[in-house]
This record gives structure tokens, sequence and C-alpha cells, in this order.
């Protein structure tokens, strides 16, 4: 068929025509082959600019048409609407980035870019000739959702998915739901107690008739694509028949195994049969394989001896579950860096972390909200809260910060200051942080309700000096060197992302940061989506961020969620690879290097097969194919090789 | 009822209270049988015990002290019933907002027993069933709107943005390039303007504001004003012809009125606010048509080629019935004149005018120069929290955004300017974003960016110069300094008029006029009034993630509540 092409350059302002001469690209493409239009306007993107390119098409009645704007990433589905407007196939349509890939790099050498624009515009012209008409393709859309992580964002994320009429997977590591959120003792700025915030929402979770709740539990294997996704969740045993349990608590007084309690952060002891905590409403009862001394070969039977309802059965073991959910949200949530990691502050009963704190001055922690310090349980006088501990520390710990330290700091130091009115409480900041609403009045009222002393200033050195903890720092306001005697410290030490986010992620087939954080497919516009179709990311995985913002973002990737079940059906890109049958010998290298195992060799015909609702266009397998037979839609070699001979005969 | 039941929660925010003073008291009261005081009331085993209680003591009604009633009403009233109760025969009261009040057990008695009183007047509740009208009004079509527009109409469901200016598009289509990651609006934000103006799901009203608003959740009515243009966009094709020969030449409100030489910031009496405003429908300025105010001009008329220009038109009415509502008005920066100290100068801007000065796209063409004179400042000082955090001359909090945007500005003026400097005067650097701390690194380790820890008390003009005067609280020392430019990091006030939109919606603000939601840790999105809720920096300063962030979950919540038929709202029986 005669081609019948019509080329648009965009000025995008001054943005390209600041750089590359537009005339001088439309001048040098109007005649060149298969052209019959070529013309320049100001912002084709425009209402005027996309009607102008809806006339050409009907007035010269074009088969293809070649856009010469910005990055495809920004305009090419609008003018594939545009050409599909005219009843051109949206596959007929080429783009040549003239503006970040000419006339942004290529500011200060505008010829050199005028003359770049010219050949990536032939370039798209002579690919666009080879182009083939594509539709995409339908694939199934399962309208139910994978949570990972039960803490506040997955909590949160599982309800407003199911209260929109949609099933809910919630996958939990912990034996119980709630998180870090559950641990702490009160919120910013509302002072809310935590089991007044967590418990109805936990409990409406665990109970919803559309919310299936996995705890114990992990993704150990994820496949499939957006609308059908396939996930394996591993399911640890608890050894205690839930059904038959009571929870009378005789096992744990008979259980002689103690060690240390994960949820008070080490503060307090449990037995090895343990029941979860209070404030995560369950009370479910369940045996630490770790710790138990019958799981680890001895004779110990003790809780089954004493069970009154033979509810313990040793012989439970590790089960899997298999799900198919069309989209996955991650809310793997934080962790606290590790103390140990400042080697400058010493390791110290009395040298708690945030967390701990919290625990202490819970009322159902460790010292039931009675505030004692650890070591030896008297009550401390002064304390001392040191902000930015392996945050905002590129030597020692991590460049960013973590966000909500300032905050609870303000806030621990308020409710300490409830329990001990006469205690005095110093806190060493590099910079006050508390940016949201009601914040800075938060901490105002700390400071000037509260006596709570801010040292501007970072802290050197903390050990102990008999029965205090010493703390030797600097104030850089007055410029003088500090030195405090305390009875306690808190150190605000970073968020980190949870461990095991990684590992997840590459199942998940989608990216992290160097430190673990999940990322987002871009950091202003889309924050809660990742580049993999169908996974989005809600809450601390993604980065440190307080509950309010947490709850935003959990609730921004609900949104996703349910826009995405809202429809039909799904469509998928047509441009994928596919095998020419008659040339395949069914050597299996395409589906070896295949990253979305999208192709499988058949077994009966022994050749190469696309699963093409799974291929993500990379064109690996086309690389690899050693006979050619492996082919890319509207990509193909010839393709290639046109647009090469371009591009050198340009240069030599 | 005469067997009432009060049950207090006694939790170790109220430990000022005196829960057996409050129980011996309200044992006395009349129609009380049960007196019983908890600690964590509110957690399962809690309400165990209150169930038992109320079949042990066949009891009639059930006060409850809680900390609040937002929290827990749902807790307490599954409760109940699943115990045989109504939920009208439940009454909770909020004991914990009284801390810090003296007297505090007398007071917390003293509300108990008129929760008693309020317990005995209630009436069974009676249901009604209203049929949710899928269509969402989002109002306000800043990035937020946007987002939450887009979110509402891929979810299937017909959304109506409502615009005050003639484009949407917000403030942000006004900046020169975002942080952290510089990108320009102009090409991240007019994407998704396109696809909104596109959308086969979203009608936008630009130039239009909410006139009246009636009904309740699943069926709003809103009467929308559109306000007379001069010319009918239906005709209007967005050639744009009209606005070249238009003869007045006007400070353009979206260049922020600024007054640069050659007037390279003017606008005409018919206009765009830019080159890719959605929907590309210009307005004419009344107060500076020629034809309105001479009755001479009639150039546009003249010109357009679809005899789209329409002197008598007048602003017109639309009235819709949504089954819900989005707020998403946006914020404005305090005005300059605010600030006494400081000299109200040309060469004195605030952050978004300097937005326009830097934008490749606004009125310099990226040529960062100064409005005085359109020379090139060698020397920009920037000032932090003009106006924020400061109770005494302006508001308490902290505007979020300034420390980024600041930052972020005396990098891009680095960039132009290369052997420019750039001060920034702070209190605390708060850059807590994913990358900021990081951005802030570079402007000052790569491009040398200087921050000087203190405020500054005097901003004045010294001839050519303008003179500053500060303090640098690190070395303790003041600051007489010297600077061709200066810019203002304003505080984010709420959008004019947010008070008579709240108003209309019957929502509430808070003490700096900000939209109020129902629960700032829980429930962030929505409002006191069902089916309304938040979007962006209506609700207080927040920067384009978590604006866009906000929208998406605001648009989930319209979503959710669109997956049902109908809402039951229930009323107290009358008689």
């Amino acid at each position: 068929m005669e081609k019948r092409i019509g080329v648009f350059v965009c000025h995008c302002g001054m943005n390209i025509a600041g750089t590359v001469a537009v005339e001088e690209v439309v001048e040098a493409v109007k005649d060149y082959p298969g052209v019959v239009h070529a013309e320049n306007y100001i912002y084709m993107c425009s209402d005027p600019g996309q009607d102008l390119v809806r006339r050409i098409i009907r007035e010269k009645n074009l088969n293809g048409v070649v856009m010469s704007n910005c990055s495809p990433l920004m305009h090419e589905k609008t003018f594939r609407n545009v050409v599909s407007k005219e009843g051109l196939n949206p596959y007929l349509l080429e783009i040549a980035n003239i503006r970040e890939d000419v006339s942004w790099p290529h500011e200060h050498e505008k010829e050199l870019a005028t003359k770049k624009a010219i050949t990536m515009v032939k370039m798209a012209i002579d690919k666009l000739k080879r182009n083939i008409e594509l539709t995409p393709m339908v694939v199934p859309l399962h309208k139910r959702a994978l949570v990972i992580g039960g803490g506040i964002s997955g909590i949160t994320s599982a309800l407003e998915i199911a209260n929109a009429g949609y099933d809910v997977i919630l996958v939990e590591k912990q034996p119980y739901i709630g998180g870090h959120a559950a641990q702490l003792a009160g919120t910013f700025p509302t002072l809310d107690r935590v089991p007044c915030l967590m418990a109805p929402k936990i409990a409406e979770a665990m109970s919803h008739p559309r919310v299936k709740v996995y705890t114990s539990a992990e993704v150990s294997e994820v496949s499939g694509y957006v609308g059908n996704f396939n996930v394996t969740i591993r399911i640890k045993p608890t050894y205690v028949d839930e059904g038959k349990c009571n929870s009378c608590g005789v096992c744990f007084e008979k259980c002689p195994v103690s060690c240390a309690s994960d949820f008070d952060r080490g503060l307090s002891e449990r037995k090895a049969i343990y029941a979860t905590p209070p404030e995560t409403v369950s009370q479910k009862v369940l045996i630490d394989p770790e710790q138990c001394l019958h799981m680890n070969g001895d004779e110990c039977r003790a809780c089954e001896e004493v069970c009154p309802t033979k509810a313990i059965d040793f012989s439970q073991e590790e089960s899997t579950a298999e799900e198919t959910v069309g989209a996955i949200v991650v809310a793997t949530g934080y962790d606290l860096w590790e103390k140990k990691n400042i080697p400058e502050y010493e390791l110290d009963p009395d040298v708690v972390d945030g967390l701990q704190f919290e625990r202490i001055l819970s009322p159902s922690g460790p010292t039931r909200g009675e505030l004692r310090r650890p070591s030896d349980g008297k009550v401390p006088k002064q304390v001392v809260f040191i902000s930015c501990c392996g945050s905002r520390d590129p030597e020692h710990g991590f460049t960013y910060c973590s966000r909500v330290c300032c905050m609870y700091i303000a806030k621990q130091a308020l409710l300490y200051r409830k329990a001990v009115p006469d205690g005095q409480v110093y806190v060493f900041y590099m910079d006050i942080r508390s940016d949201s609403k009601g914040y800075e009045e938060f901490v105002k009222s700390a400071v000037e309700e509260q006596g709570i002393l801010y040292l501007r200033g970072r802290v050197s050195k903390v050990f102990r000096d008999e029965e205090k903890i010493m703390v030797w720092g600097s104030d850089t306001l007055s410029g003088k060197s500090v030195e405090i005697a305390a009875d306690m410290v808190v150190m605000a030490t970073a968020m980190t992302p949870s461990k095991g986010a990684i590992e997840l992620a590459r199942k998940l087939n989608v990216t992290v940061d160097s430190l673990g954080f999940l990322t987002e497919a871009h950091p202003k516009l889309r924050p809660v989506e990742t580049l993999t179709t169908g996974i989005y990311l809600a809450g601390t995985s993604q980065w440190p961020r307080d509950i309010p913002d947490t709850i935003s973002s959990s609730n921004g990737a609900v949104s996703k969620v349910l826009s995405l079940f809202s429809r039909k059906e799904l469509l998928h890109e047509p441009t994928v690879a596919w095998p020419d049958e008659e040339v395949c010998s069914g050597c299996g290298l395409c589906a070896a290097i295949c990253a979305y195992n999208a192709i499988e060799i058949d077994p009966v015909k022994k050749v190469a097969v696309v699963n093409e609702a799974v291929c993500e266009s990379c064109g690996a397998c086309v690389a690899t194919c050693p006979s050619g037979a492996m082919r890319h839609k509207n990509w193909n070699a010839r393709q290639f090789m046109d647009m090469i001979d371009i591009a050198t005969g340009a240069y030599v | 009822m005469e067997r009432i039941g009060v049950f207090v929660c006694h939790c170790k925010l109220m430990a000022s209270i005196d829960t057996q003073r409050v129980v011996d008291a309200i044992s006395q009261t009349p129609g009380v049988a049960h007196v019983a005081a908890h600690e964590d009331l509110c957690l399962a085993p809690g309400m165990e015990r209150m169930k038992e209680a109320i079949s042990e003591h066949k009891l009639d009604g059930v006060v409850v002290t809680s900390c609040s009633p937002v929290l827990h009403d749902a807790v307490v009233r599954d409760a109940i019933t699943s115990a045989g109760l109504e939920p009208h025969q439940m009454e909770l009261v909020d004991v914990r907002s009284h801390n810090g009040v003296q007297e505090i057990t007398e007071k917390a008695i003293e509300s108990i027993e008129k929760a008693i009183e309020q317990l005995k007047e209630h009436r069974p509740l009676v249901q009604t069933r209203v049929p949710i009208t899928k269509k969402v009004l989002v109002i306000g079509g800043g990035i937020a709107g946007i987002r939450t527009s887009l979110d509402i109409a891929d979810g299937g469901y017909p959304v109506i943005l409502v615009e005050r200016t003639h484009s949407i598009g917000g403030h942000m289509i006004q900046y020169s390039e975002t942080f952290p990651t510089l990108d320009c609006p102009q090409c991240i934000e007019t994407p998704l303007m396109t696809d909104t103006g596109q959308h086969p799901n979203i009608t936008i009203l630009a130039h239009s504001e909410i006139e009246e608003v009636s009904g309740r959740v699943g069926e709003f009515k809103v009467k929308v004003r559109r306000k007379a243009a001069y010319v009918d966009w239906d005709k209007c094709n967005g050639c744009l012809m009209c606005t070249e020969k238009c003869p007045p030449r006007v400070l353009s409100e979206y260049n922020r009125d600024l007054d640069l030489p050659k007037r390279q910031a003017h606008r005409r009496a018919i206009w765009v606010p830019h080159a890719q405003a959605v929907p590309m429908r210009p307005i004419i300025d009344k107060e500076h048509c020629l034809h309105f105010t001479k009755g001479k001009c009639g150039v546009c008329q003249d010109t357009c080629p679809n005899k789209a220009i329409d002197f008598d038109q007048q602003d017109s009415f639309v009235d819709i019935e949504v089954g819900a509502i989005v707020v998403a008005t946006g914020f404005e920066l305090m005005p300059k004149s605010h600030i006494k100290e400081y000299d109200l100068d040309p060469d004195i801007l605030e952050g978004i005018e300097f937005e326009r000065i830097l934008c490749p796209a606004g009125p310099t063409a990226g040529k960062v120069i100064r409005p005085s004179d359109g020379k090139e400042p060698q020397t920009v000082v920037f000032v932090s929290c003009c106006g924020s955090r400061d109770p005494e001359h302006g508001v308490p909090y902290c505007s979020r955004v300034c420390c980024m945007y600041l930052v972020k500005m005396a990098l891009l003026y680095k960039h132009v300017v290369h052997h420019g400097q750039a001060f920034i005067f702070y209190i605390d650097i708060r850059t807590t974003g994913k990358g900021y701390e990081e951005f802030v690194q570079r402007a000052v380790e790569e491009d040398g960016v200087l921050y000087i820890r203190g405020k500054v008390s005097r901003i004045f003009r010294d001839g050519d110069k303008l003179k500053i005067w500060g303090s640098d609280t690190l070395s303790g020392k003041r600051i007489d300094m010297d600077a061709d430019l200066v810019v203002l990091g304003m505080a984010m006030l709420p959008a004019p008029g947010a008070q008579e939109i709240a108003d209309k919606l019957g929502i509430e603000l808070d003490q700096n006029g900000f939209m109020t939601e129902l629960h700032p840790k829980l429930r962030p999105l929505e409002t006191s009034v069902p089916g309304i809720y938040l979007a962006g920096t209506c609700q207080g300063p927040k920067d384009i993630q978590d604006s866009v962030a906000q929208g998406g979950g605001a648009a989930s919540k319209v979503l959710a509540l669109f997956a049902q038929d109908e809402v039951i709202l229930e009323e107290a029986a009358t008689g």
C-alpha cells in the first residue's frame, strides 16, 4: 500500500523550538519518501494542536503519523487516541522524541541538535513504514486483592478494598496483625491511646467477611501479571489447635523456657508458648519453635500435659495456600535501625530506642505504664532524647531523614512528663521537623508548657558512669559543649525497610532503592504505583512516614486497585514477541532468558510459545534467538536495520 | 430507660480522673442500675465484660466514657447490639477532652450525668435507605482535584470538575520545575490535564463556582454558577487570534501580577492563562476590556472566525445531582504586605512570583531578571518562614513546602546564573520526603548554596541594592548584607473563599481556616459530613507528592461509597 505519512513537529513552547530549528526539520522531511505532509506547531498536545493532526489525517488521507515532540511517556497515549478518533490504527503512530533526547541534552549545540532531530524523525518515518496494525489483547481480571503486611497500612488497605465489595487476602508474617502501630503508647498530635485507634480496625479486619487473614505467613512465590497474579503463601504452624484452645493460659505458667518478648522489644519475658499481645485483639496462643524444648529435641511436654482442652499439637506442619488475585498492595512497613550500629553510644539497658520507650510508656507494656528504667526499675528523673541516630548521617548511617522522629520524641517527652511531672527532658536535635497539621503547635506546647529543653546539636558519646548515663554533646547555638548526667537515654534510630523487603521485591518484580525501600513509578505523579502494573505501594514500605500520611498513601493505593477492578476487562500492549514456528528449533534459549516467564517450549511441536499476556516486550528473547525465529511485533530486525542505516548515514 | 449501666474507661490518659469518686457519685444517680470502671474498656476484653454486665443486670441503656466518640462509636455499638440492645440505647461521653481542666473529676461526673439525661431522651432510630447517585463533584482543578477526578473517572463513574479560574492545572502549572526530580510541570502535569480534558467520564466546568449545596450523601443537589466569559465556548475553537489583536495590556493573574520590563508578563483583556490551558478557551476581563470600559472597541469580535464573542453573555446556572463531593480548593500564599518589617519593593518577590521568572515557559523564557530594571541579579536572598511558625505576626503552623521550594529555586537560579550567589535564611531545614535530604545536600555541596540559620528582621531598599538585616544564630552575630533580589517563603493559607465553600457544604474549618478532617490520624480524608471528602492543600499545607497521594485516597473513598447501591441513614424517630 502506498505510504501516506504525516509528520508533526512540536515546538513545546521554547522547550524544543529554543534549540531545534523546527522549520528546518519540517523542510528536511517534507519531501522524504512516504511523507505527504509535514508541519510544525507551538503545542501539538493542546486542543488546537490535536485538532490540527486530526484535520490533516482526514484531508490528506494519512495512513501513518509521526509525532515529533516529547517523550512517548508523556503523550504517546494522547496521540494514539487522536489518530484512533480518525479511524487510524493507533499502532500506526510513531513518536520521535526530540525534546528529552535532543533539545534538552543539546541545549548549547543548536546546529547539531537540529541535525539530530532531523535524523530521529527520519528514523521514526522508516520504522513506521514497516509497522503493522495491532489490537491490544484482552486479558482476564480477577477482582480480588492481595495485601502484604498487616500493619496499619495493610489493615487500612484491606478494609477499604473489602468495604468496596471485593475480596481481600491479607498476609502478615507476625502471628498477629497490627504492626508497629500496635506497639505505640500514644499518637501525635492528638495523644490518642493507640488501642483506641487500632483495636477497632484490627477487630474489623479479623472479622470482615471479605477479608481472609493469614498470620505467621509469608508470600513465597508470585507469578502471573496484572489481573492474574498467582500467589503461594507459606503459613507457619502455631502447634496449637485454635479450635480447641480457650486461651486459659495454664500452659504459659508451666512452660519452663523464658525468652525475650519481641513485642516488648526485649523489655519483658515471655514463655516459649505464649499468647499474642492484647493490643492486637486476637489473643492467639502459639509455640515459638526456636525456643520450645520439645521442638529442639528435648522430652519436655509440659504444655501438652497441662492443657485442659488437649489443644497442643506438636505434629502441625507448615502449610501453603494458593491464591489468585488481580492486584497486590505491598505494605511491608519498616524496622528500626539497631542501636548497636552507633558505636559511640554504649549498649546499655537504660539506653533504649524509640519503640522500646513506647513500650515503657504504654499502659499495657512491660511496666504496666509505670515509668521505670529497665536496669533497676527506678523512676528516671532526667531523660535525654537523641534525634537523627543514623538518619541524616551519610557517613555512618543513611542520608535520608526518617520523618517521624522529631514528632514522636516530642510526644514521648510529653507522655513522660505526664507520668513523671517533676522529671526533666532534654532533646538533642539538628532541625526540628514538625511540618504537618497541628505539629508545630504540638512541639511548641511541649517546650512552653512542659518545659522540655531542646538543644541544637549532636551527641558525641553516651556511656555509663555508675548510676548515671553520661551524655556528651554540643550546643551549636551557644557554641558550648554540654554534659548531662541522665537516668535514661532514648535514641531515635533511623527507620529502615522491614527485613526481607528486598527479597519480596524480587519475587514481585518491583524495584527497590539501594536500601530496600520500594520504588514508586514516579515520585511526583505516580507515588503509589510501581513499574509493575497491578502492584501498588502503601505506607512505610516506600519511605518513612507517619500514620496520617500512611493512611493517605494506603487509600491512594486502594483507589488504584478499585479503579482497576471497576474495569470490565484488561488490555495488554500487543507489541509482544512471537516465534516463527517454521524457523524455531525449540532450543529453549528464549525461555531461559525471559525474565517474566512468558515463554514455554511446546512439548509436542517443539517450538517456543509466548504467553502474550505476560510478555512485557523487553526483547531479550529476540536478541537471544540464534535462528532469528523470535520476532518482536513492530520492532522487527528490518525496522532496526533501517533505523540504524539512517542514524549512521547522517554521521558517516 | 430505667436500668442504665455506666461504664467508665480508665486508661492512662485519664489518669488525672479519680475513677472511684466518679463511680461512687454516678451510682447515686436516678435510673442508674450498674456502674463499673474498666481498664482499656475499648479493647475486646472490656467490651466482653460490658456485654456480660448488660445481660446480668438487665440493662436497657448504656453510657460509656471514652476518649473520642468518633473512634469508638462503631465498637460500642457492635457490642451493645450483640448483647441485644438497640443502637439508640447508648451514649458516648468524652471525658478525656477535659484533661487539664481544674476539678477534672467533678467535670467528668457532670458530663456523665448529662449523658444519662440525654440517653433517657433517645428514641429508636429509623433507617432510611437513600439510593446513591453514582456521580461525583470535585471542587477545584489543581493537581489534587485532577488526580481525584482521573481516579474516579477511571473507576467508571462520571465526574463533574468545577474550577474557579478558566483552566485547570492549579498552582502547579505556574511552577518552573518541581522538587526533587526537577521535572517541569509543563511536561508532567499537562498530560494529566489533557487526560482530564479528554476523559469521557469527566465534565470540566471551568470559570465556575459553587452557588448552593443541599441534600445529603447519595443525593447532593448542587447549583453551579458559570460565570460569564463573554465568549461562547461552544463556538470558540481555541485558535486565540482574538488574544493577539486585543489592544489593552494588563497585569496577568497567571503571572502573579508581575510588572516586568517591556510588559513581558502582561496579558490582554481577552486571554487564556497559558498555551497549554485546558479547556483552551478565553475569557474577557470586563474591567479592562475597552468595549466594556469605553464602549468603543470590538476587535476580538471582528477577528473571531467563529463569531464566538458575546458581550451580552450573562452568568448562567447548572443544577447537578451527585452522590459524593470531593473538596480540593487548594491554597493561596499570604500577601507580602503582611510582613511590615519587609518593604514592599518590586525586587522582593514571593515564591510563586519567582517561579514565574524561573520558568522556561514563563514570561522571561527562563532568563532570570529582577523586575525593577531587568538586570540579572548577582545575589539572591531567600527567607524561610515568612509568616509561618510565627503565631504573633502570622500563623502558628509550618507551611511544609517552603524549605524544599526555596532550595529548589536557589538551585535553579544557580543553574542559570552560574557565578551568582544564593543565601537561604532558615529556622530549621525541613526536608523529610523521599530524596529531599539528598537534594539539599546537592544544593549545598555542588551548587554552593549558602544556608544561614536565623531570622531576617528588616529588608529595605538602599539605592540599587536591597539591604537585609538579620541574625546568624549559630555564630551569634548580626548580619547586614546587600542583595539584588529577595524571595520570601510566604506562609500557605487556605484558598480565598474556602470559608464560603465550607459554609455551603456544612463542613468545619480549623482555627487557621483549613478544612477539618474527621480524625487527623485515622480518617484524614473524610469530613464530618458523610459523602464529603478532602484532597490536597485545602486540608493543610502539603507538597505535590502528598497532594497526589491524598487525591487518590479521596477517590478511593468515593469508589468505595459507589460500590454500594444505597446508603442507610439513621435518624431518631419523631414523637
